[in-house]
């Protein structure tokens, strides 16, 4: 589903990202680990176009992001291709990132209706639905200020859901919320992996990496540096700076 | 068992009261003045205060305050979303615009707008051309000359809006696959109301008292008009007391209408909106029969 070749990513002079290779399955759910500022959230935004990749290759689905080939040549993508892109793919912040002018519901149909030009009835009928499976059958009306961090990120996660999207990738979905919390989000990302989602989530729930991974993968200052099941990721790590960080996390 | 109320004796003021004192008898002072100075002439405010002349004026500072604000208000949302762009010639445009407007002053724009025909005594392309002296009388002058300059105030108001928005607004919004435009239409700008609606009630505000400065170029606004009566009567005072109070009159309303609109946009930032005054009346009253 996503494909990287050598992915590198650069901020000016600081090369963030320095050859990612790294291929997750359809249905498959990778989590990316490392210390702040491995890039791990970096490779996660080039993933769907909100940072653009300086070499290397990227693909999702088959798609290479943000370019078209024409013979050998790669040719930038127009906005309305790149739009077209990242509707196929959902994303959910660590702030959350919920539209704060408009309720649950509206943030819900907001894309699928002005984006994919759903007719409005059948949006909100699929509201509503997303709305029950993540447990705020009842806060539709909400506004974003009025809702827990744990309930704004769960309707944050049924809005990327409306989009049917082919891919999750989450940007450490818990990070901002208090601990008591974090296990309503995790409940939730839980059942997407059951449903066979394919999902990048990058975390720091060593927890919910171990148990609903199917692979770990460490990145280290822009590099890839292990990427095992969990089960052997965390009981035999191969690598030192692994054990380093798993020591101080566990 | 639940502890009896407290009943303490309140802390002492006397600042308060001595200040208070002052300010009231600084009141009446005022108020008789304004009574029995005869030269305040109220019964000649009386009788102009409904004048047809006066209301004709009145609405034609209504009318150019409105179009005015439209117009800059278009324009400053268009000169903020250029200057905000990526491309270094259209967002210089912007810039050049909003130093141009802002560093003349009006009454100079005004007196320009009204003499643009000797700049350019056809306007039109080719064959399709228009009389300048037709097309640009003093009320287009003045709308042109109103209008354009609000516009630079209104883009930096604008601008600062949008700036204000969370770039992870934004984000979620591209990443949602929304275009640039449907992102600064349906997600930005109208978060940005609620710091771009306060400044711009005051510029209306500021308009409505702008537009006296047209009396310049022979504009019956509501000042030339009360200028055109007391030209004749040498009633100065008095009409110009008649042109003070229908401004204070329509800045009370235009401030209500401010507030009301301010709390629409205001109601997704703080979880409970303030209330109108008529809420704030029955709260009071509410307590007020509790207490009893």
């Amino acid at each position: 589903m996503v494909k990287a070749e050598g992915v590198h990513k650069r901020f000016g002079n600081i090369e963030v990202l320095k050859g990612i290779s790294l291929d997750v399955r359809r249905g498959e759910v990778v989590c990316l680990l490392g210390a702040s500022g491995s890039g791990k959230s970096t490779f996660l935004r080039c993933i769907n176009h909100l940072e653009k990749i300086d070499a290397g290759r990227l693909t999702v689905d088959g798609e290479l992001v943000g370019y078209r080939q024409v013979g050998n040549r790669l040719h930038e993508l127009h906005d309305r291709d790149i739009c077209r892109h990242r509707a196929e793919v959902g994303m959910v912040f660590q702030r959350f990132n919920l539209f704060a002018h408009m309720t649950a519901l509206q943030n819900i149909i907001e894309a699928p209706v002005h984006v994919l030009g759903q007719p409005r009835a059948q949006a909100l009928q699929r509201a509503h639905e997303l709305l029950a499976r993540v447990g705020l059958a009842d806060r539709g009306n909400a506004y974003p200020n009025q809702l827990s961090g744990g309930q704004q990120q769960r309707i944050a996660i049924a809005r990327a859901l409306a989009m049917s999207p082919k891919l999750m990738l989450f940007d450490e979905p818990t990070s901002a919320l208090d601990p008591e919390l974090v296990g309503e989000v995790l409940e939730v990302m839980k059942s997407l992996a059951r449903d066979g989602m394919t999902m990048v989530v990058v975390t720091h729930e060593m927890g919910f990496a171990r148990e609903v991974a199917d692979r770990v993968v460490m990145m280290h200052e822009g590099r890839i540096i292990e990427s095992a099941p969990p089960e052997q990721f965390f009981t035999h790590p191969q690598h030192e700076r692994t054990r380093q960080f798993l020591s101080k996390i566990l | 068992m639940r502890p009896d109320d407290i009943k303490a004796i309140p802390a002492r003021h006397p600042g308060r009261w001595i200040a208070a004192a002052a300010v009231f008898v600084l009141i009446l002072a005022m108020a008789y003045s304004f009574t029995t100075n005869p030269r305040f002439e109220w019964s000649v405010v009386g009788e102009y205060f409904f004048s047809a002349r006066v209301l004709r004026g009145l609405w034609l500072t209504l009318e150019l305050t409105v179009i005015s604000m439209l117009i800059g208000v278009a324009l400053g949302v268009l000169l903020a979303v250029m200057r905000l762009s990526l491309n270094p010639l259209v967002s210089g445009a912007s810039r050049f615009y909003i130093w141009l407007f802002r560093g003349t002053p009006v009454l100079v724009q005004i007196l320009f707008w009204f003499n643009i025909t000797a700049l350019y005594p056809n306007i039109g392309f080719g064959s399709w051309s228009f009389d300048a002296n037709n097309l640009i009388t003093p009320f287009i002058a003045a709308i042109l000359a109103l209008g354009l300059n609000e516009g630079a105030y209104m883009a930096e108001i604008v601008r600062a809006g949008i700036l204000s928005v969370d770039e992870g607004q934004s984000e979620a919004g591209a990443a949602l696959g929304m275009s640039r435009l449907q992102i600064m239409r349906r997600v930005v700008l109208p978060q940005a109301m609620r710091v771009i609606v306060p400044p711009t009630g005051n510029e209306t505000i500021s308009m409505l008292k702008t537009t006296s400065l047209v009396s310049v170029i022979a504009v019956s606004d509501l000042l030339y008009s009360v200028q055109l009566i007391y030209a004749v009567n040498y009633r100065t005072i008095p009409l110009l007391l008649v042109a003070s109070i229908w401004y204070l009159l329509v800045t009370t309303v235009l401030s209500i209408g401010q507030f009301y609109i301010e709390r629409h946009f205001g109601r997704s930032a703080t979880r409970n909106a303030s209330l109108t005054p008529l809420q704030q009346l029955r709260a009071a009253l509410a307590r007020r029969g509790a207490a009893q």
